[in-house]
């Protein structure tokens, strides 16, 4: 005689799916998490933190995607930085993140050329790097940040006066 | 003020949470059996090629050129590539609008939505909401004559009081234009032409000044119309509407009159008190941006998300009427009333605005449930737990800080000022590398810029003028003391070479410092911003040598006419390559009015070198190389 063990097993799997397919599917918004995004105020020195929303982890998400994720989140974030009625330093406009890596501690953020298009001296890249380099180094995992610019690693922006071949730290600030 | 403690009717928002109800409404909405539309947008026409759906709502292709270029259009980019889980848009506000592919919760902002369908991929296509997407552009898709329009909104409207004045900030989904249509001693009505939005209503206002603030809409789909009325107090007086930065207008109110004729004749005013700089008025409200319930592994826990500061009092009722309700004092509702259901042992939630300034949530239990409080810096949470319990307290109270935390300018806490008395072995990244030099009577002073790289310029004036200007006043301060003084370059020229890499440049500066073992290097700039606003004088270090030497310099240049900005720490290639105590220092802006005349000013060019000379002289007499001869 066949055993019905296999029958009820399928089922039992299916309604185990379809349940979870119904928990995830109809609950609410998360609370999700927030972390902070610096930005330098117009004293040139002062950092302030905006908090930002962002998805939890996912289940299907790994450690490393997860780091790489929320780095890169936050890359675009700092970047984007408050809203305009906000006094805050900016970053040039139209700067974007196109690609951002993680080595170890080190997050690697890959900038647009517009990155250069700098006002000159040396109030406006203190401040747009010092509050880059705070966001993403308050990231749990990242301890420095490496600045690219279209690929590219640059002693410095042209004309500009922050070294940008190595890794930058907060204690740099 | 910091835009995360300000005091906000950002109903825009809300606009969000109630997506699947505004789909409900009677606006007319293009249906989507087709893979393609093209839609009007600022009397333009685009079309969308790569349209699909999910659960009836419509879904574009992130790389449908259509869609790329109303995010060009909008002042808005995309970042995503293929692989990658999250879609991120970031719009001219600017707001990062991030979707995730396969998961319907999206966030813009501060705030955590959720979408009709979750962004999904087709190959190497990922697909987005489009109405979510459209939302965060601050558009909406509508339609009218068979005719698909997007009609730019009037997506946000910000109400914030500082002192007296009490100002509305309208953001939109296009250039705003406000005009006032109708006005009266007690009330104002402005009309933004050619915006639509969902904010319709009445919204009650906390401020003084202004009362009620009534939003509606009207006109058509192509040529919408949205009229903001705002109840005047008496004696308010409604400033003419400026426009900022395009998309934002801002509408403001003087209520100090209003204040005045309140007061007992022959009683004088007194001074309102000028609001701290860059701190957040303790007497702002806080904003409850939102209630979020999630099950956890022993009940229910609950998120109050609140930005700003705010107090509040709870109070629960007795068994066998489980109900306890948290009042927030100071605080205003962003969004719609909530009203939801929750995973046992709660069975309901509300939220309300029970009075102008107290926001109520609500709970209904299943039973006497243990409530645990945790206040945090944006918000409250609550743990509920499943077992009955008795004898648990009836009510409390407590308070919750901002969301916004002003960080200490690490490592300069003391001396960022230039007041203070920070021992220059104390940094935290190290100590003074004991530095000797070969040379203790040499000066090497780097005039910035110069040749091919004229730094900043501004009226007709260079950077490179400028600097090789003071420095060479202070090399001849300097040699009158006994100093000698080497200039890294003695006219308009580049140091390495023309056109070189900066690299090359600042490396040659350092290298004429350090191959002639000087006593100090002193580079000399003129700073520069994006708008007029920055000025004053900033002395930047980066190593710990500097720290003295920078500290004593920016002391006296304190009083040289402007605004005395301090001792920066920063990573600058040209100090931190230089071997000996370094110091840059950007003696004022190019681009502000009142600096740019005195940096155009022989007289105060001469006093600037003054001051940098009396301060390496007092460095010199307070730090003294140990092969120092006596000056």
């Amino acid at each position: 005689m066949r055993s019905p063990r296999l029958p009820i097993l399928v089922a039992l799997l299916a309604i185990v799916a379809a349940g979870t397919w119904f928990y995830f599917s109809h609950r609410g918004p998360g609370a999700g998490e927030t972390i902070p995004i610096y930005y330098t105020k117009l004293d040139g020195k002062t950092l302030a933190a905006m908090r930002v929303s962002m998805r939890p982890r996912q289940p299907d998400e790994s450690a490393a995607e997860r780091l790489h994720n929320v780095v890169l989140y936050a890359a675009v974030q700092a970047i984007a930085g408050p809203p305009n009625d906000v006094q805050a330093i900016r970053f040039p406009p139209g700067t974007r993140v196109l690609d951002a890596s993680v080595n170890g501690s080190t997050a690697t953020l890959d900038l647009s050329k517009d990155l250069e298009r700098q006002a000159g001296g040396t109030f406006g890249e203190n401040g747009e790097f010092k509050a880059l380099v705070y966001t993403m180094t308050g990231i749990e995992g990242i301890d420095a940040v490496q600045i690219l610019v279209e690929g590219n690693r640059l002693e410095t922006l042209p004309g500009g006066n922050v070294e940008l071949d190595q890794p930058l730290h907060r204690s740099d600030w | 003020m910091n835009w995360t403690n300000r005091f906000i009717a950002r109903t825009g928002k809300l606009a969000f949470a109630l997506s699947p109800m505004l789909a409900a409404l009677a606006i007319a909405v293009p249906a989507f059996a087709d893979s393609s539309l093209t839609a009007t947008y600022q009397g333009q026409p685009i079309r969308f090629t790569q349209l699909s759906s999910r659960a009836g709502a419509p879904a574009i292709g992130v790389n449908d050129p259509g869609f790329l270029a109303l995010l060009s259009d909008t002042g808005a980019f995309l970042t995503w590539k293929s692989g990658e889980r999250f879609v991120l848009i970031t719009t001219s506000v600017p707001t990062v609008a991030s979707f995730a592919i396969g998961d319907r919760r999206y966030d813009v902002g501060p705030i955590s939505l959720q979408a009709s369908f979750a962004p999904f991929l087709v190959g190497d296509e990922a697909y987005l909401p489009l109405r979510e997407v459209l939302r965060a552009l601050d558009l909406a898709l509508r339609e009218e004559n068979g005719v698909a329009v997007l009609q730019p909104q009037l997506a946000a409207l910000d109400v914030r009081q500082e002192a007296s004045r009490v100002t509305l900030f309208a953001h939109g989904g296009a250039t705003l234009h406000a005009r006032i249509a109708q006005e009266s001693p007690t009330s104002i009505t402005y009309a933004f032409d050619g915006v639509g939005t969902t904010l319709n209503g009445t919204r009650q206002t906390g401020p003084g000044g202004i009362g009620n603030i009534t939003i509606a809409n009207v006109g058509t789909v192509r040529e919408p119309i949205t009229l903001v009325t705002v109840q005047l107090q008496p004696g308010t007086i409604a400033e003419a509407p400026q426009n900022i930065d395009g998309r934002d207008v801002l509408l403001a109110f003087d209520g100090s009159s209003e204040m005045n004729s309140q007061q007992t004749p022959g009683e004088e005013a007194s001074p309102t008190p000028e609001p701290p700089p860059d701190t957040t008025p303790a007497s702002g409200p806080a904003i409850v941006t939102g209630v979020t319930v999630e099950p956890a592994a022993d009940g229910v826990s609950v998120a109050i998300a609140i930005t700003g500061s705010a107090t509040y009092e709870w109070h629960r009722l007795r068994e066998p009427d489980n109900r306890f309700w948290i009042d927030i004092a100071n605080a205003q509702l962003q969004g719609p009333p909530i009203d939801q259901t929750g995973p046992p042992p709660l069975l309901s939630v509300r939220v309300r605005q029970v009075d102008p300034t107290t926001v109520r949530v609500a709970f209904s239990l299943s039973g006497p449930k243990p409530i645990a409080f945790t206040s945090l810096a944006d918000g409250l949470d609550l743990a509920i737990g499943t077992q009955d319990v008795a004898g648990e307290p009836h009510s409390g109270s407590g308070g919750v800080g901002g969301t916004s935390a002003a960080v200490a300018a690490a490592p300069l806490e003391q001396s960022e000022n230039g007041t203070g008395s920070t021992d220059d072995t104390s940094w935290k990244f190290g100590r003074r590398s004991g530095y000797v030099a070969n040379n203790p009577r040499l000066i090497v002073i780097d005039p910035g810029h110069g040749g091919s790289d004229v730094g900043t310029m501004h009226g007709g004036v260079s950077e490179a003028q400028l600097t090789l200007d003071m420095a060479k006043r202070l090399r001849a301060i300097l040699i009158d003391r006994g100093w000698e003084v080497k200039l890294t370059r003695e006219t308009d020229a580049d140091v390495y070479a023309p056109n070189d890499s900066p690299h090359d440049e600042l490396q040659a500066r350092d290298d004429i410092a350090n191959k002639a073992g000087a006593r100090m290097f002193v580079s000399i700039h003129a700073n520069a911003f994006i708008n007029s606003g920055p000025y004053g004088t900033t002395c930047y270090i980066s190593k710990p040598d500097d720290v003295a030497l920078g500290r004593i310099v920016e002391s006296h240049l304190a009083a040289d006419g402007t605004k005395d900005d301090g001792l920066v720490k920063s990573h600058l290639y040209v100090t931190l390559h230089a071997r000996m105590p370094a110091v840059l220092i950007e003696t004022a802006f190019l681009t502000n009015p009142g600096d740019y005349a005195l940096l155009t000013s022989s007289a105060w060019r001469q006093k600037v070198a003054q001051e940098i000379a009396d301060g390496i002289g007092q460095y010199a007499q307070e730090y003294p190389a140990p092969n120092q001869p006596a000056q």
